[in-house]
């Protein structure tokens, strides 16, 4: 490492940004800290209570988080220690200097969706589930299994309680049971409000502040800050096209696989958390009618 | 005189690139003439008026270079120049960075839509596929390259301009067969989740959907909304023809359907002139399931900041102030008012508006974004010269401008006009600027803002406001209060 | 109704003033750029516009094209001129688009000569060359009885390398398109060196000529008859993974060929077996004749698709260079053929070659050849380069084609399929004029092959054939 002032040209590019970050980016400048570096994503932690605190600066070609400012520039000579700041309208690591020429929206509205249609989505998720080599990285019939049944019932307590025990758990950046716990908070709070189930959207409320009401203190500053944006709803491309494909507004199947495709376990740790969500929304939407995933209740699947 | 006259055959660069080049080259100093364009007739000839020794080899697919300067030296520091702005150019074309798709192997970039259509559907995940087209060629073969993009099953914006109308009407009859829309021709704005295409401003993500037949009546609408804080989901352009007698609608009416099934949207604008009385017919007819607000500017009409208000209070958001800034020393009142304007939309509005006020001296209007301006050089709200010209011959009375920020306009507007506000305030001359534009604009509203105030501008966000500000000052003194 | 375009990320293909697809990048907004530029020169926006605008052209190329891709060609016999296609003595069948005496160049002259030689219709090269500036077209002197007639090979379902000439006595390949149906016929390929097909007309040509009427034609027919009929699509695609392009290298095709055939040729006629298949093996390019009757055969299944713009031919007569369109019927549209640029054998240059000639063109018209260079890195340097030149010269083509091969692949492009479907309108709005691989004829009747290299089409046969596509509109 060296030691030292290095004298650093600053190089100002522009990309787009979520428009989650745009609180945190329009805030006066605060100092940040690069967390982890890698080819196509910097993650860079902002000295701020507001959240999100994490932004993720990522190049075109990186999963797009619903925290991240997206670059068209690679991303070169950046390392974890690098000092840098979000503020004022910029975002600034190492000699980079990003400002924002584009808002895209993390938690596009899904319209209405029919009801009637989500049990046979359902289906196809625990198909896929059940088929695919992509295991999540929680053992299903342990607390995933527990955090089903809670909101199956809609007993919040148990929900709540299956919820708490799932945060920070397993190992990585962003821990097996946050991406299960981010894939159900959007499901609910999407499909709740598309497929006219305010009970799920409810359930959404309880569990949202159950689980940021002390994330980073938790998880890792990443994943805490992946929990907020799941809670108001915002997810990256892959957990939406889901949510899209079991609406019915674009293929289902092949967006189910471009999920799994993510991280080591994270996109099947975030297909179980559809499931149980989807399973919920079901529920709620025509309670007479409940026809709960059999796989996700039991935790049957092998891990 | 040292002269270079170059034909090179079978180079092409599109217009406005080229006019870069040449204005770059022309403010060296000790350069007198630097004209690089293609070699067509009129082009020619104009570099043999200026005494160059043109070939008579020259085709209009060769690139034309006809430079003078004081020495020889001077001449080949020029020359250099050159190659280095045509070597810039080349290589942006389509490679501006790690995310263009279009380069394959061989390094051949697609030379059509269709093929760049056929290569963007074909390259992998995580890219998406193509989703629209942006044409800009020259508008005698814009046809072509949309008629590409429609085939290829996707959306185009045709931004040229003079294209036939029956090749408008053709093409919207195929978009609508192939369920995708045609935003043109002559569509200036759109803004497609997020990203905004040709003059556009950065919006911030929302409920509203806006269909505009004017692409600076967009702007406006579009802007006030985000000094509100109420976000814009999508801009469709349809082109200053759609909804004429002729189209009858076509794509207006495919883009509100389209716009009252997308899940996001929750009001729709409609921005346009009055529309002939069959087309708004059909687009009443149309039974939409979400809110419309109409900003048809015509006599009697809403004007585009009273259109947003009504946005607004749709969405039960409240109507802010819009931002202004007054003169930093009072404008003294009376004499002839003179408008001077970029936005077609934003002229007529400012005319409208002005006419339906009390007796004044004269008000005389010009819109430098017209046809009869813009033939041969760059829009006004690129390259300023015609209008700061206009401006320096305007000697007493009242001044209105408009000045439009976002993608696609001079990335500093107030540079080139706070000097020439100056001295109009110095020969007694108000002047009054709607300035248009968001927070997230990349000339920054609140600098520009600040730097035309300076120069003594009076400054409003909303045009409407402007031009009842200008209107009243220019009443006599004795004609009343200001 | 839905707009694709307004979920999710978008994805812009720009084309025009490139400060708009900068201000796209700074978004950080994925786009494809197109490298436009205006259409080729004597290309009116109108006509261009006016052929696009027909309602039938979409759906009519993907016609068209399909019938040419999935042609189904096979090698079913060998059989003479006269049995197959009813020549009768004194009419000549010549490459390229139609020509008269007066304005043919010296290879096809000889060509001629040597013709009326190996039919015996003339004692000396001088006496057939006064019978030959008698020769009328095919309507002209029908019926006449000493008359001599030319006719152009495209004309029978015929197609023949270099000057084509055809006559009675020739033997002929004969191609099969299971898919279509349809039938086409080449000559056998003589070889290298002094060749008929190259203008020679010497003793040593005539002779060759008639042993291959008399062996190698009897033999390779016997031969088919035991094997039955063999699968040219599958062989050519192999050979395109073999290194050959089936235009100016068939090394690949040949062998492949020899290794289908040779067991039957030994059974068939065990006394000739090896002179024949000695000769087969002596010259590369015997499978050329067979790969060009294939191509024949494809690109007539796609003839006559109304609205069209495909090109279905692209042939030269030593003078003229010729193209024709599937919507626009038996119609040519010329232009001056070109002198290849390429390399030279020997002492001989530039000045030693003679304007393109052949119908072997018909290989680029069904995406081999200069189409598939990337295909055969062996031969970049005929074609003026390195291997980087032969992916550029098969990459550009994509631009002027309606497909790609689903069968011809090119391994060293990822195994995409070989450009396939020259459109007009494409050709005219980019100016990309097809890239075509050849071999180079000497001058002077008789002096054979001088070179191998690279031609261009002229430019005007396909802007006169744009605009009698826009006449035709007018013109139904």
């Amino acid at each position: 490492m060296t030691v030292g002032t290095r004298p650093r040209r600053v190089t100002r590019v522009t990309g787009a940004a979520s428009a989650a970050l745009r609180s945190t980016l329009e805030s006066p400048r605060r100092p940040a800290r690069v967390l982890a570096a890698f080819p196509l994503a910097v993650y860079l932690e902002v000295r701020s209570e507001t959240e999100p605190h994490v932004i993720a600066v990522v190049t075109g070609e990186a999963s797009r988080l619903p925290n991240a400012v997206v670059l068209t520039e690679p991303l070169d000579g950046l390392s974890s220690g690098d000092e840098g700041w979000a503020g004022d309208g910029t975002v600034g690591i190492g000699g980079l200097e990003v400002g924002v020429r584009r808002w895209w929206d993390p938690a596009p509205p899904l319209g209405a969706a029919d009801p009637v249609r989500l049990p046979a989505a359902l289906a196809v998720l625990d198909a896929i589930g059940a088929r695919s080599p992509r295991r999540p990285g929680l053992d299903p019939a342990g607390a995933p299994a527990l955090l089903a049944r809670g909101c199956l019932s809609g007993s919040l307590v148990d929900g709540v309680t299956a919820a708490e025990g799932l945060i920070g758990l397993g190992p990585g950046l962003t821990p097996s049971g946050d991406d299960m716990l981010s894939g159900l908070l959007v499901t609910l709070r999407h499909l709740g409000r598309a497929a006219d189930a305010p009970g799920a959207v409810r359930l959404a409320d309880w569990l949202a502040a159950a689980v940021t009401y002390d994330a980073r203190t938790r998880t890792t500053p990443i994943s805490a800050t992946l929990l907020h944006c799941a809670a108001h709803g915002q997810a990256g491309p892959e957990v939406l096209g889901v949510l899209r494909g079991v609406a019915g507004l674009q293929a289902l199947e092949p967006a189910v696989h471009r999920l799994l495709r993510l991280g080591h376990t994270s996109g099947a740790d975030m297909l179980l958390g559809i499931r149980i969500g989807l399973s919920a929304v079901i529920a709620e939407a025509a309670p007479s009618e409940a026809a709960p995933s059999e796989a996700v209740m039991s935790g049957k699947e092998r891990s | 005189m040292n002269d270079l006259v170059e034909v090179r055959a079978g180079v092409y660069r599109d217009s406005v690139s080229l006019m870069r080049v040449s204005r770059a080259l022309t403010a060296r100093p000790w350069v007198s003439v630097a004209l690089v364009a293609m070699a067509t007739a009129l082009n020619v000839e104009m570099a043999r008026d200026l005494g160059f020794a043109v070939p008579g080899t020259a085709t209009p697919g060769d690139l034309l270079v006809a430079i003078r300067a004081g020495s020889a030296d001077e001449l080949a520091d020029a020359a250099a120049d050159l190659e280095r702005h045509l070597a810039e150019r080349g290589s942006a074309a389509g490679s501006g960075g790690a995310r263009t798709e279009g380069a394959r192997p061989g390094g051949t970039l697609p030379r059509t839509v269709r093929s760049a259509a056929r290569t963007a559907q074909a390259s992998a995940a995580p890219a998406t596929p193509a989703t629209l087209a942006l044409v800009s060629v020259p508008g005698e073969h814009a046809f072509a390259e949309a008629m590409d993009a429609v085939a290829a099953g996707l959306s185009v914006m045709i931004f040229s301009d003079n294209m036939p109308i029956e090749q408008e009407i053709l093409l919207k009859d195929r978009a609508r067969e192939r369920g995708v829309l045609v935003m043109g021709p002559d569509c200036g704005t759109a803004v497609i989740g997020g990203a905004g295409l040709g003059f556009a401003n950065v919006l911030r993500p929302g409920p509203v959907g806006v269909v505009a037949a004017s692409g600076t009546g967009a702007q406006q609408v579009t802007s006030l909304l985000d000094l509100a804080g109420v976000g814009v989901g999508h801009v469709l352009g349809v082109g200053g023809r759609d909804l004429s007698a002729e189209v009858g609608g076509r794509s207006t009416i495919q883009a509100l359907r389209a716009l009252d099934a997308d899940p996001a949207t929750e009001l729709i604008v409609l921005i346009s002139k009055p529309p002939a009385p069959e087309v708004a017919r059909a687009v009443r007819d149309l039974s939409l399931t979400k809110p419309i607000v109409a900003a048809l500017l015509g006599p009697g009409q809403d004007d585009l900041t009273a259109a947003a208000a009504k946005v607004l209070s749709t969405l039960g958001v409240p109507v802010p102030g819009w931002p202004h800034w007054p003169a930093p020393r009072p404008l003294s009142g009376g004499g002839p008012l003179r408008g001077l304007y970029c936005g077609g939309t934003l002229c007529t509005e400012a005319e409208l508006i002005t006419r339906a006020m009390p007796a004044r001296e004269t008000a005389e209007f010009t819109d430098f974004g017209a046809d009869e301006y813009t033939r041969g050089r760059a829009h006004p709200m690129i390259d300023p010269a015609l209008r700061l010209e206009a401006l320096a011959a305007v000697d007493r009375g009242v001044v209105l401008l408009d000045v439009v920020l976002g993608h696609g306009a001079d990335p500093d507007p107030a540079a080139s006009l706070a000097p020439g506000l100056a001295r109009a305030a110095a020969r007694g001359v108000a002047a009054v600027v709607a300035l248009v534009g968001t927070d997230g604009d990349p000339q920054g509203l609140r600098a520009q803002a600040a730097r035309l105030n300076e120069a003594g501008a009076a400054v409003f966000t909303s045009n409407a406001a402007a031009a009842r500000h200008a209107a009243r000052l220019a009443v006599p003194l004795t004609g009343g209060a200001v | 109704m839905t707009l694709s375009m307004l979920n999710g990320e978008p994805h812009v293909i720009t084309v025009g003033a490139e400060i708009l697809g900068e201000a796209l990048d700074r978004q950080a907004v994925p786009r494809t750029g197109v490298d436009w530029r205006p259409p080729m020169a004597g290309v009116a926006a109108d006509v261009l516009a006016g052929v696009l605008a027909d309602p039938r052209r979409e759906r009519a190329n993907e016609t068209a094209v399909g019938r040419l891709v999935s042609a189904r060609p096979r090698l079913v016999g060998v059989r003479p001129a006269r049995e197959v296609l009813g020549l009768e003595p004194g009419t000549f069948f010549h490459a390229g688009p139609p020509i008269t005496w007066d304005r043919a160049s010296g290879p096809m002259r000889g060509a001629l000569i040597g013709a009326m030689l190996f039919e015996g219709l003339a004692r000396t090269p001088e006496e057939a060359e006064a019978a030959l500036a008698a020769a009328t077209g095919p309507d002209g002197g029908a019926g006449s009885g000493r008359g001599v007639t030319l006719d152009s090979c495209h004309h029978h379902r015929t197609v023949g390398p270099m000057a084509g000439v055809v006559s009675p006595s020739m033997w002929m390949l004969e191609v099969a398109d299971d898919e279509h149906g349809g039938t086409a016929y080449c000559s056998l390929n003589e070889g290298l060196g002094k060749v008929l097909r190259y203008g020679a007309y010497g003793p040593e040509v005539i002779d060759r000529l008639r042993w291959m009427g008399e062996v190698l034609g009897p033999v390779l027919r016997a031969a088919l008859e035991r094997c039955g009929p063999i699968d040219l699509r599958s062989l050519t695609a192999q050979a395109l993974q073999m290194g050959d392009e089936l235009h100016n290298r068939n090394r690949a095709a040949t062998s492949l060929l020899v290794r289908e055939i040779a067991p039957a040729v030994v059974e068939a006629a065990p006394d000739r077996a090896a002179e024949v298949l000695r000769f087969i093996n002596g010259n590369d390019h015997f499978f050329l004749n067979a790969g060009m009757a294939a191509a024949k055969v494809s690109a007539d299944a796609a003839r006559n698709v109304p609205g069209s713009s495909l090109v279905v031919a692209m042939a030269r007569n030593g003078t003229d260079f010729g193209i024709q369109i599937s919507g626009l019927g038996d119609r040519w549209f010329t232009g001056p053929a070109g002198v290849p640029d390429g390399l030279y054998l020997g002492a001989y240059g530039p000045a030693d070659a003679n304007p393109d000639i052949g119908d072997s063109t018909i290989t680029e018209t069904t995406g081999l050849g200069g189409f598939a260079m990337a295909a055969a890195p062996a031969i970049v340097r005929f074609v003026g380069g390195d291997v980087a030149d032969a992916v550029t010269a098969t990459t550009s083509m994509y631009e002027i084609t309606l497909a790609e091969h689903p069968a011809y692949q090119i391994p060293g492009l990822g195994f995409r399929g070989t450009p396939v479907g020259i459109d007009v309108t494409l050709v005219a709005r980019t100016g990309l004029l097809p890239v075509v691989n050849t071999g180079i004829a000497g001058r002077v009747a008789g002096t054979g092959q001088v070179g191998a290299g690279l031609v261009s089409p002229p430019a005007e046969a396909f802007t006169t054939a744009l605009e009698a596509l826009a006449g035709a509109l007018n013109s139904p």
